[in-house]
């Protein structure tokens, strides 16, 4: 137990652990981003500087981090900033105890794989932002900046935080940044609802989450990663020795709990119908914020306190079931939708279930890896999408734009969503995005089989949802029409204009059998009045970067000890290391490699459903998955290249919209969202509004009313003992004399008794 | 406990002399003389602060008395621990603000208003400085005065009848919690053959000779008047009416001092008076409470009147306030008295703000109102600021207690230390010890952390986001002093130092978390103690606090 006493030893001594010193500077330079950004809107700069200064700020946080990354590798470290809610008490031994939730930081390389890309993107997408906000330059310029860089500093303490305590303070920090964001365009009330709405649906998974910790604090006595670990680890040992039994009941709500917030933030079922409508924010955000790294918190939380979440044998099943059946449902909506950036939010729904469902069949390794492409891909298909609605003036609906690989001006934009969809659709052996989805594909059909299949259905729906966007929006004959920002395109998002483009699409829902019905709409403007915008240098440049990047994170994806170098930052995180040898599914991760602890068959503690190790159709699922799921993204794509590019001669129909009728009443089901939102709407939301209104008239009549009642009675008389007196304050302070007096004779009986 | 320096009393009567001042001086010099006198005040809180030793937050310091009526054993005793002293700072730190904030919204009868004004914060901090029953309770019934006289005469519309219900209820409430302390004042004088008022004697006699069921009726009794005061559901529905109608500056006291006087009541003489009805009674005060988190929530989210919102926000949140007192343990009883402090900052400055904007548009009605950050930039800011800390949102102060009640709560289960939730049999290490509560309580209640997002954010949903809406008949007239759209330098100035606070208590609570320390664990251990759930090793009380026949008379009543 040397190792517990001198990580006990180092968190009580505080101070900064060598080597990771430089960690600190990210919650100091985005603060300062955040204040300078605050400063330029109390000055009124009306220039690109707060876009610039933030560029800095956050660039040499991502420069610190890399440098923390060369320094540490795999090895974990301690850095203490400032106490933070430390307070001691008497125990129930009579012992003082502690709970300590400092500001500090616990880096390892589950941390730093995070923040990684976190500072990495958060860099590339303010420079793009830099250009896409242009339109807003002066007091909404400096309030995107700053809540941009707030949101990175909250997210750093999110995953940096050596307590849970402190991620709860990045988990709603993140949150309050979502919500200034998404209600950027705060004149817009669909998008104030939306940012709303977010927040509070995450303030529900919060609620599970902040419970969890009270939780974690109670039964471990300690919110600190280092030392909640070391005092699972007994768990985890008569886990290994297969002793379930000597877990108490308590400890496995734990994990239960923590789990209601991870479907919070991470949008799951059922808590993920805020995400769709969070594409109300400027793109930039939901590239950052929704897409690429808050809504991942949930898989981080998952990650970090995986020893707990095996305290419990139903938490990672349901964890399991949860993220692949939010990716099916998502997959399935994403196929009926039309505006192109919601498909892109949907399908970030779908491969978050799949980060969901990869934690649960193998271990963090699988969801990490996927977190970490999917972050690349997923920015550049939103900041792709951004273009797009920025260069024609908010138009975001796939029937009514076509071919633009072939406009000058947007080969860069093409080329880079053509490599974002081929990652997304898992198009096999060249894209970071096959293998990370293969990884979670092996081990599910291994060990929840069921998850596999549906996990294997969903990818091929998300091949060809994927390239439905692309073959109809980038491919086929050159059309398009001008969205209703046209009147100054370059001040997209301003005003009402975005909400009339959603405003469209519901009147089109009605009637809704298929897309030809806003062709007769034809736009006035289109050919001649409106030119496209064509993206300019900072656009094209971070989708370029973004482009060569998926690529270059395939060789990591293949190199490393097993599942490359992102799974590797994870094994050798505390994550997967206080767990090694728990359960049959890291064994098999493990099987080849130095963390072999020896065979555990014994037990088999959580989610086995009765298959050890599961096939695929009988074969090993490790070697057949390859083929298994390149094949099937590329049956997706063929699909999507018949229905949607083959023969297709105009923008607004294609082949797909044949078979609409055939599908009977589940087309229109899964384009009205399978009316989730609605059944929310009257099942939670309404009943609980007239709740609300009852308790307001029991208020006024009946608590309020028993209360006048009660006072009527001295009044009436009062009125009969005095009725010509004048001036009610008199007789107030009369009747504070007389209880005064009161008093006074009591005390004098007494005295004189 | 050398008694002659006065601070204390200097702080009391500053005030007072600065309010003869006012009504002496011509009227437009009575805004800048109250400010000086209320400015005067928190210097000599500021300089007192530094004197104050936190470390032994338990002491009685700054002392001061004076005999008064030495046949009844009163005097005019004052003194201070951590907890009286960080909330006689809170009322010194509003005390400015609040004259500062009326400068152009009184115009009128200005003499009177800041007179009124400044007696109103001598007798509150008179309410946390009074060690003597008879002060306390004259303090205690004087707050009521002024207020009333600030909402009757400077309120808006309905302001006749909102300040007699104040008045009534709150007059009511309290000669119930009087009966309750002579009946032990009577108690003690019965049996000691003396009269004193002095509230250590009184404490320890109460706890030394009342019964079980004495105790529940004095609990009773002094529940139901500072109940009033809190306000705790059911006997709420004066606030929000009050608080409609009243001043801002009204509004603020209240929201930010007044409502504290029942809490800190409950805590200085229900807690030490009663130490066993209070754990028979926690469940169900604790239930009460929750109710009132619910209740109170779902009722702002339908409201259309902004201060009213805020104002029914105020029975939800100190719902939370007394939930975590009864938890009965350190983090609970800590984060409560936190949540007094936190509350008055937050809370005061939305009053403020929904103040500011009132001046501007002369509305509170939400149909009428909307989108102002397009108009009002800076005053936006403001407003989300001050919701998020209202929200609970961490990094700012809101979080810091209303996590640690709902900590203090969730601890609070007679099960984690019995050992039946560990496979060894021992407690679990964040048990603590005597608690009656427990998860389903705090669980519960946490459901009001979703309920204060839904209408607080609905609030700024309407107010500063949207498109923007003025109402109709607004146009810059002539009767009210003509303001900028955006706030004035004036306006900033005021909330600034409740911003800071909000942050400063929120990013680094530690200081005040440490200097609750001792007073807390000093009325745990007289709980506990009395309840024979105190564990073993803990360090006995000292001699100060100890009850004074020594333990068989204690024993003898249980």
């Amino acid at each position: 137990m040397t190792t517990t006493t001198d990580i006990l030893t180092l968190a009580a001594a505080g101070g900064i652990e060598p080597g990771a010193g430089l960690t600190m500077l990210v919650p100091v330079l985005t603060l300062l981003g955040t204040l300078l950004c605050g400063l330029c809107a109390a000055f009124k700069v009306k220039s690109k500087l707060p876009a610039w200064l933030s560029v800095a700020c956050l660039a040499g946080s991502f420069v610190a981090i890399a440098a923390t990354y060369a320094d540490l590798g795999h090895q974990q470290r301690l850095a203490h900033g400032f106490e933070w809610i430390n307070f001691s008490y008497t125990g129930t031994d009579g012992q003082p105890v502690t709970f300590k939730a400092n500001f500090a930081f616990y880096i390892d390389s589950l941390t730093l794989l995070w923040m990684l890309f976190v500072t990495g993107l958060a860099t590339l997408i303010a420079l793009y932002a830099s250009e896409y906000m242009s339109h807003d330059q002066g007091t909404g310029y400096c309030r995107f900046f700053a809540a941009f860089n707030l949101f990175v500093f909250s997210m750093a303490c999110l995953v940096m935080g050596d307590n849970l305590l402190l991620l709860y303070l990045g988990w709603e920090g993140v949150g309050l940044c979502s919500y200034l964001l998404i209600g950027y365009f705060y004149t817009r009330p669909s998008a104030v609802a939306a940012a709303k709405k977010a927040f509070i649906m995450n303030r529900i998974g919060d609620l599970g989450l902040a419970l969890g910790i009270m939780l974690t604090f109670v039964h471990f006595g300690s919110v600190e990663y280092a030392v909640i670990f070391e005092k699972a680890r007994p768990y985890i040992d008569a886990l290994k020795a297969g002793h379930l039994d000597e877990i108490p009941l308590v400890a496995s709500f734990i994990p239960i709990l923590l789990m209601i917030g991870a479907f919070g933030k991470s949008a799951q079922l059922p808590l993920y119908v805020w995400l769709p409508d969070a594409m109300e924010g400027p793109t930039p955000v939901s590239a950052l914020i929704h897409a690429a790294t808050m809504v991942t918190a949930g898989v981080y939380l998952i990650a970090r306190t995986y020893p707990l979440f095996l305290l419990s044998d139903v938490a990672l099943p349901i964890v399991g079931w949860v993220g692949a059946s939010t990716a099916l449902l998502a997959a399935t909506i994403g196929m009926a939708q039309f505006d192109i950036k919601r498909i892109m939010a949907y399908s970030t729904v779908s491969q978050l279930g799949y980060m969901f469902a990869g934690l649960a069949v193998l271990s963090p390794v699988g969801g990490a890896s996927h977190v970490f492409t999917h972050a690349f891909f997923k920015a550049m298909l939103f900041l792709s999408c951004g273009a797009v609605m920025h260069g024609f003036a908010g138009q975001l609906d796939l029937r009514k734009l076509s071919g633009l690989f072939r406009m000058p001006g947007w080969k860069v934009v093409s080329v880079a969503m053509l490599v974002g969809c081929l990652n997304l659709a898992g198009f096999p052996l060249i894209t970071a995005g096959y293998w990370s989805k293969d990884i979670i594909l092996a081990e599910a059909f291994v060990n929840m089989p069921g998850v596999g299949w549906v996990l294997l259905i969903t990818a091929g729906l998300t091949a060809y949802y994927t390239f439905r966007v692309f073959f109809r929006v980038f491919m086929g004959p050159t059309h398009y029409e001008p969205g209703d920002e046209v009147h100054g395109h370059d001040a997209h998002g301003h005003g009402d204009a975005h909400g009339h483009d959603h405003g469209h699409a519901h009147h089109d829902d009605p009637h809704g059998h298929g897309p030809a019905v806003t062709a007769t709409a034809h736009d006035p403007h289109a050919g001649h009045d409106f030119h496209p915008h064509a993206p300019g240098w900072a656009i094209n440049t971070v989708l370029a970067v973004l482009a060569l990047a998926s690529f270059a994170i395939v060789p990591l994806m293949l190199t490393g000890e097993h599942h490359g170098w992102a799974g590797g930052m994870v094994e050798h995180s505390s994550a997967a290391y206080h767990t090694v040898g728990t359960s049959g599914y890291l064994e098999a991760a493990h099987g080849h490699g130095p963390h072999d602890h020896g065979h555990t068959h014994g037990h088999d503690h959580d989610h086995d459903h009765g298959q050890a190790h599961g096939t695929f159709l009988g074969m090993d699922p490790h070697k057949v998955m390859y083929y298994v799921s390149g094949v099937v993204g590329l049956l997706g794509i063929a699909a999507a290249f018949w229905l949607h590019l083959a023969g297709r001669t105009s923008a607004a129909s294609s082949r797909a919209d044949a078979l609409v009728p055939a599908m009977g009443p589940l087309a229109g089901w899964a384009r009205g969202k399978w009316f989730v939102d609605e059944f929310y709407d009257a099942l939670i939301v309404k009943p609980l509004w007239v709740i609300s209104h009852i308790f307001h008239v029991i208020d006024t009549l009946i608590v309020d009313g028993l209360v006048n009642l009660v006072g009527w009675v001295p009044r009436a008389l009062g009125g009969v003992l005095r009725p010509s007196q004048s001036g009610q304050l008199h007789g107030y302070a009369a009747g504070m004399a007389g209880g005064l007096a009161l008093l006074l004779i009591i005390v004098l009986w007494v005295t004189l008794r | 406990m050398e008694g002659s320096f006065g601070i204390l009393s200097a702080m009391i009567f500053t005030p007072l002399v600065f309010a003869g001042l006012v009504a002496l001086r011509p009227t437009r010099e009575a805004k800048y003389v109250a400010l000086a006198g209320t400015l005067l005040a928190a210097a000599l809180g500021l300089v007192a602060a530094t004197q104050f030793n936190w470390t032994n937050g338990d002491t009685h310091q700054l002392a001061s008395s004076a005999p008064w009526i030495p046949a009844l054993g009163v005097s005019l005793s004052f003194a201070a621990d951590s907890v009286s002293f960080s909330l006689i700072l809170l009322t010194l730190l509003l005390g400015p603000i609040c004259v500062a904030c009326s400068f152009t919204a009184i115009s009128g009868r200005e003499r009177t208003y800041y007179a009124w004004l400044l007696v109103l914060q001598a007798a509150m901090t008179g309410v946390f400085a009074a060690r003597d029953l008879v002060v306390f309770y004259i303090c205690f019934e004087f707050t009521l005065i002024p207020m009333f006289i600030l909402i009757s005469l400077y309120g808006s519309t309905n302001r006749k009848k909102a300040a007699i219900k104040f008045f009534l209820y709150t007059f009511t409430g309290s000669i119930i919690a009087l009966a309750g302390l002579v009946y032990v004042a009577w108690t003690h004088a019965s049996a000691s053959g003396a009269w004193t008022f002095d509230v250590d004697t009184l404490e320890r006699a109460a706890r030394a000779t009342l019964s079980r069921s004495e105790q529940a009726w004095v609990l009773l009794a002094l529940m139901l008047g500072f109940a009033v005061k809190v306000p705790l559901f059911p006997f709420h529905t004066w606030l929000p009416l009050a608080h409609t109608e009243a001043p801002t500056a009204g509004s603020v006291v209240l929201a930010g001092v007044l409502l504290k006087l029942g809490t800190y009541g409950i805590y200085r003489f229900v807690l030490p008076m009663c130490p066993l009805a209070v754990v028979d009674y926690a469940p169900l005060i604790a239930t009460v409470s929750i109710i009132g988190i619910l209740y109170g929530g779902l009722i702002c989210w339908v409201q259309r009147d902004v201060k009213k919102l805020v104002a029914y926000s105020s029975v939800a949140h100190l719902g939370f306030c007394i939930l975590g007192m009864f938890a009965l343990n350190s983090a609970g009883l800590r984060g409560s008295i936190l949540y007094m402090i936190n509350h008055g900052l937050s809370t005061g400055a939305l009053f403020l703000l929904i103040g500011m904007m009132y001046e501007r548009y002369h509305t509170r009605d939400m149909r009428e109102l909307g989108g102002l950050a397009a108009k009002m930039p800076v005053w936006a800011t403001f407003m989300v600021f001050f919701t998020m800390a209202s929200v609970g949102l961490p990094g700012l102060n809101g979080f810091v207690s209303e996590f640690m009640c709902l900590m203090g709560v969730f601890q609070a289960s007679p099960n984690w230390a019995s050992g039946a939730c560990t496979i060894t049999g021992d407690a679990t290490p964040g048990a603590t010890f005597g608690g009656v509560l427990g998860p389903i309580y705090a669980a519960v209640a946490g459901v009001g952390m979703i309920v204060a997002a839904m209408y607080l954010l609905y609030m700024v949903g309407r107010v500063v986001w949207g498109p923007l809406v003025e109402p109709h008949h607004h146009h810059h007239d002539a009767d009210t002093p003509s303001l900028p759209p955006d706030l004035t330098p004036r306006e900033i100035a005021i909330l600034i130092p409740l911003a800071a606070s909000c942050l400063w208590l929120g990013v680094y609570p530690k200081p005040a978390l440490d200097a609750l320390r001792a007073p807390v664990e000093q009325t745990l251990r007289i709980i506990h103690k009395a309840n024979g759930t105190l564990p073993a090793p803990v360090l006995d009380v000292p001699a100060e606090f100890r009850d004074a026949p020594p333990a068989g008379r204690e024993e003898g009543t249980r």
